[in-house]
C-alpha cells in the first residue's frame, strides 16, 4: 500500500531531523478515512512541515544524538499498515472496551482517593510568588510538602541539589542523598529511565550526565510520562546554559554548585511545571495554532518573512502558548520542543511586556552545543502577541530590532491588525461549532506538520481541578496508546463522568471526550463527523502554508 | 518604548548600561527613568533589556540608549560584551543590602577591565525610600565613590528621586569631556555618536555606515 511505503521513508530519513518530503501533495481526501497516508492528514502543511518530524514523546525519551533517534522503535517497526476500515475500528473498540471500563472504575476509584488525600486546594499557585527573596521556602516537614502532587528534583551526578520544586534545596539535601544512593545502585546507562512504585507513590529517575532528574509523583501518569516531564525539565536547563558549557563546568568541578548559574531561573522552570499540568501542547509534542482566517494569517506570515536579516534563523508570532505565524530560515527546521521552551520562557516572565529583550537561548534540540539571541517583544501593550525574533549573531540587535519595526510597518501597511486584533479576542474556539451533541472536548494531532488543534475547555470542566482531572484522562489515554510494550491504537473508555476515545494512526493522533449518556456507536460515528469538520476547518486551525526567508 | 528612530533629531547618542547585582532595582530604575512609573512586578531581567530616552543637557539633545543587564552570574558574559560600546554606566547596589553594596568592587573591577578608559560611571544607592532598613550608610558610600572615581547618588526607583539625575549628571560628565576634548566620539568604542541634528555640520563615516547596514535585507 502506498502509505506505508511512504510512512516507511519519511521515518528513515538519516539523522530523524528532516521533515517529510515528497508525497505531500498527495490527495487531500474530503472525508479522511483510517488509512490516510502521514501528510494527507487533516492539518498536514501542504509545502512541508516547519518543525522537525517528531514522533510525540519517544522522541524525547531517545537520546540526544541524532544516530539514535534515527533507530526505529520495535512498536514502530512492527506497525501493520493503516489499512483497518471503519467496521474493522469499531471491532477493536468493542473488545477493547470491556477491559477498560474496568480499568475506568479503576483510575476513578484512584483519582477520587488522591483527591481525599490531598491537603491543599491548589498545589500549582501556594508558592514562589515573590520576586525578590526568591521563594517563600516551605518547612518540608510540613504536610503540605508531602501532599503536592509532584515533586521534581534535580540533582548532579555528585549529589548536589539544583533544583527543587517545593522548598528549598538545602532543607531536602538529605532526601537528596538517599536518592543519589538509590541512582548509584540502579546505575547501569548513562541515559536510564528507571523507575521504583511504592505506596501510591511512582519514584521516576532520569540521569543525563551530569544531571540526574527525579520525580516523586502521586498522578496516575505513567512512568514513561513522568519521564518526558523530567526530560522537558532537563532541556530548559540547557536552554539556559548549552550542553556544552553544563558538561564542561562538571568537567572542571564535579562537585560544583550549579544553582550560582541557575539563580533567578527556578522561577522558568516552576512555570514550565505549571504549564506541563495544564497545557496539552507538552503531552501531544506538538504545538496549537491561534485560529486565523488564512487570508490574515497568510499576510501576517508574509510581513514577517519580509521583515528578514542576515543573521535570523526563525521568526515567531505568538499569542499565549498558541502559535500564529513561524517563518524560517530555508532547511533550519525547529522541534516543538525548542518551540515549547521558548513558549515558556515568555509566559514565566511579564518582563518582556516592556521594552526589548535581548538574552542568549539555546534551543537544545537544534543544536545543544551554542547560543542564539534572542529578540523578544511584545507588539504593542494591551495585545498579547508576543514577537520572537531567533538570530545567530549577538552583535546584531540594532538590526534585528529594525525587523521588528519593518514587520509592524508592513503590518499596518497591509491593514490586517484589526482582523488580527479581532482574532485575538477570541483565541479559542468552542466545541459547539462542530455540531455534535454528545462532544465535550477533543484533541487533534496532525503527525506531519506536527500542530494540534483543540477547543476549549468548556463545561463541566470548569473548575481548575476538573480541567486536571480531564488532561489527567487523556495523559492516560496517551500512555496507553503509546505504551512501548503494548501500544493500543484504538482505546474507548467508558467512566461514569464521561466517554473517551484515543485513536492513534500513523498520520494524526486524536482524543476525544464525550458526555457520558452517549454509546459507543455514536462516538465512533461521531469521530467520523469530527474529522470532516476538522477538516473543513483546517485552514483556520492549522498553519497550512509555512514560510520561509 | 519604543520609539521610531526616523523621525528624532538629537546632537549625540550615548550608550548607558545599568549594572550591580541582582534586585537592586536596575530594571525599576530604568523603567522609572523612561515612563516615569515605579514598576511593581518587576521580574528577574533576562539577558539584557533595551531602552531608549531623549534628554535635554544643558541645550543640547542626547539620545541615551540603554542596556539594562541581568545581574546574574550565568549573564555575566552577555553583559561583559556590552561594557566595550558603552559611555556610561550605572553602578547599581541597594542600600538595604549590603551583600550587594560588597559586590561593588567585582563589577567595578569588570567594568575597568572591559570598558573603554573613558566610560563615566555613577554609583547609584538605590531603594532610598527604605532607609529604615538601611545597611549601608550615605558617608560610607561617598567615601568609597571617591576613592574609586565614581558620581555618587541615593536614589529611590519608587518615588522617583534622583533618577533622573542619575541619568542626567552622568550624561552631563560625559558632555562635559567631550567640549574638553578628553573624550573623541569619533574613537572606536567610545559608546558616542554623532547624532542627525550634529551631522548637518558634520559628517560621520561611521554613522553612514550603521545605517546602511540596517537597510540590508529589506
Ligand atoms: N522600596 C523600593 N523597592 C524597589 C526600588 N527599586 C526596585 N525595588 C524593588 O526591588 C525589586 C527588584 O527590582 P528590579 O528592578 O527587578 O531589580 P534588578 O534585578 O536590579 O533589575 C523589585 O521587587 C522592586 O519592586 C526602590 O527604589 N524602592
Ligand atoms: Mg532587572
Amino acid at each position: 500500500m502506498a502509505a506505508d511505503v511512504h510512512k516507511k521513508k519519511s521515518w528513515e530519513v538519516p539523522n530523524g531531523s528532516l521533515a517529510p518530503g515528497d508525497g505531500q501533495h498527495a490527495e487531500r481526501s474530503e472525508s479522511p478515512t483510517p488509512g490516510l497516508a502521514q501528510g494527507t492528514e487533516p492539518g498536514a502543511g501542504q509545502e512541508g512541515a516547519m518543525f522537525v518530524h517528531t514522533r510525540s514523546y519517544e522522541d524525547l525519551t531517545s537520546p540526544e544524538d541524532g544516530a539514535a533517534a534515527a533507530r526505529s522503535p520495535e512498536e514502530r517497526r512492527g506497525e501493520p499498515a493503516e489499512q483497518s476500515s471503519m467496521e474493522q475500528i469499531s471491532k477493536d473498540f468493542s473488545e477493547l472496551s470491556t477491559q477498560l471500563t474496568g480499568m475506568a472504575l479503576d483510575l476513578d476509584e484512584e483519582m477520587r482517593a488522591g483527591k481525599e488525600g490531598k491537603l491543599e486546594p491548589s498545589p500549582q499557585t501556594a508558592r514562589r510568588d515573590s520576586v525578590l527573596s526568591g521563594k517563600e521556602e516551605e518547612d518540608v516537614t510540613m504536610d503540605a510538602w508531602r501532599s503536592h502532587r509532584k515533586h521534581v528534583f534535580v540533582l548532579s551526578e555528585a549529589g548536589k541539589p539544583v533544583y527543587s520544586r517545593y522548598g528549598s534545596e538545602e532543607a531536602l539535601s538529605s532526601t537528596m542523598g538517599v536518592m543519589m544512593a538509590l541512582v548509584s545502585f540502579l546505575e547501569a546507562e548513562k541515559n536510564a529511565i528507571r523507575s521504583i512504585h511504592a505506596d501510591g507513590y511512582k519514584v521516576v529517575f532520569v540521569r543525563r550526565s551530569p544531571l540526574v532528574l527525579v520525580a516523586v509523583a502521586r498522578t496516575r501518569q505513567s512512568e514513561q510520562e513522568i519521564a518526558h516531564e523530567l526530560l522537558y525539565i532537563y532541556y530548559q536547563i540547557l536552554s539556559l546554559l548549552t550542553w556544552t558549557q553544563l558538561n564542561h563546568i562538571f568537567q572542571q568541578k564535579q562537585n560544583y554548585d550549579l544553582r550560582r548559574l541557575l539563580a533567578g531561573s527556578e522561577r522558568i522552570t516552576d512555570n514550565l511545571l505549571d504549564l506541563m499540568a495544564h497545557d496539552p501542547s507538552f503531552l501531544m509534542g506538538a504545538v496549537r495554532c491561534l485560529p486565523l482566517a488564512a487570508s490574515v494569517r497568510d499576510a501576517v506570515s508574509s510581513s514577517l518573512q519580509q521583515a528578514k536579516a542576515k543573521s535570523l534563523v526563525f521568526s515567531i508570532l505568538l499569542s499565549g502558548n498558541q502559535l500564529v505565524s513561524l517563518v524560517r530560515k530555508k532547511d533550519q527546521f525547529l522541534h516543538p520542543i525548542d518551540l515549547h521552551l521558548l513558549f515558556n520562557l515568555i509566559s514565566s516572565s511579564s518582563s518582556f511586556r516592556e521594552g526589548e529583550a535581548w538574552t542568549p537561548i539555546c534551543l537544545p534540540k537544534f543544536n545543544s552545543s551554542g547560543f542564539f539571541h534572542a529578540h523578544i517583544s511584545y507588539l504593542e501593550q494591551e495585545m498579547d502577541l508576543c514577537l520572537l525574533l531567533v538570530s545567530t549573531d549577538r552583535e546584531d540587535f540594532f538590526t534585528v530590532s529594525d525587523c521588528k519595526r519593518r514587520f509592524q510597518e508592513r503590518l499596518r501597511r497591509r491593514g490586517v491588525q484589526h482582523a488580527l486584533h479581532e482574532a485575538l479576542r477570541t483565541p479559542f474556539y468552542s466545541v459547539a461549532q462542530v455540531g455534535i451533541p454528545d462532544l465535550r472536548h477533543f484533541i487533534y494531532k496532525s503527525k506531519s506538520s506536527g500542530l494540534f488543534t483543540s477547543p476549549e475547555i468548556e463545561a463541566p470542566y470548569v473548575q481548575e481541578e476538573e480541567k486536571e482531572r480531564l488532561l489527567g484522562l487523556y495523559q492516560y489515554l496517551h500512555s496507553r496508546a503509546h505504551n512501548s510494550s503494548r501500544p493500543l491504537k484504538n482505546i474507548y473508555f467508558t467512566g461514569p463522568r464521561e466517554n473517551l476515545l484515543a485513536w492513534v494512526t500513523n498520520a494524526f493522533e486524536l482524543y476525544v471526550c464525550y458526555s457520558p449518556l452517549g454509546t459507543k456507536a455514536g462516538a465512533i460515528n461521531a469521530v467520523n463527523k469530527l474529522m470532516k469538520w476538522i477538516r473543513k476547518e483546517e485552514d483556520r486551525l492549522f498553519i497550512l502554508t509555512p514560510q520561509t526567508y | 518604548m519604543s520609539q521610531s528612530a526616523m523621525s528624532e533629531t538629537y546632537d549625540f547618542l550615548f550608550k548607558f548600561l545599568v549594572i550591580g547585582n541582582a534586585g537592586t532595582g536596575k530594571s525599576c530604575l530604568l523603567h522609572q527613568f523612561i515612563e516615569k512609573k515605579f514598576k511593581d512586578d518587576s521580574n528577574h531581567t533576562i539577558g539584557v533589556e533595551f531602552g531608549s530616552k531623549i534628554i535635554n543637557v544643558g541645550g543640547k539633545y542626547v539620545k541615551l540608549q540603554i542596556w539594562d543587564t541581568a545581574g546574574q552570574e550565568r549573564f555575566r558574559s552577555v553583559t561583559r560584551s556590552y561594557y566595550r560600546g558603552a559611555a556610561g554606566a550605572l553602578l547599581v547596589y541597594d542600600i538595604t543590602s549590603r551583600e550587594t553594596y560588597n559586590a561593588l568592587t567585582n563589577w567595578l573591577t569588570d567594568a575597568r577591565m572591559l570598558a573603554s578608559q573613558n566610560i563615566v560611571i555613577i554609583l547609584c544607592g538605590n531603594k532610598k525610600d527604605l532607609d529604615a532598613d538601611r545597611e549601608v550608610t550615605f558617608l560610607e558610600a561617598s567615601r568609597f565613590a571617591q576613592e574609586n572615581e565614581l558620581m555618587f547618588l541615593e536614589t529611590s526607583a519608587l518615588t522617583g528621586e534622583n533618577v533622573e539625575e542619575a541619568f542626567v549628571q552622568c550624561a552631563r560628565k560625559i558632555l562635559n569631556k567631550i567640549e574638553s576634548g578628553e573624550l573623541d566620539p569619533e574613537r572606536m568604542g567610545s559608546g558616542i555618536q554623532y547624532g542627525d541634528a550634529a551631522l548637518r555640520q558634520l559628517r560621520s563615516p561611521r554613522r553612514a555606515q550603521a545605517q546602511s547596514a540596517q537597510e540590508c535585507g529589506c
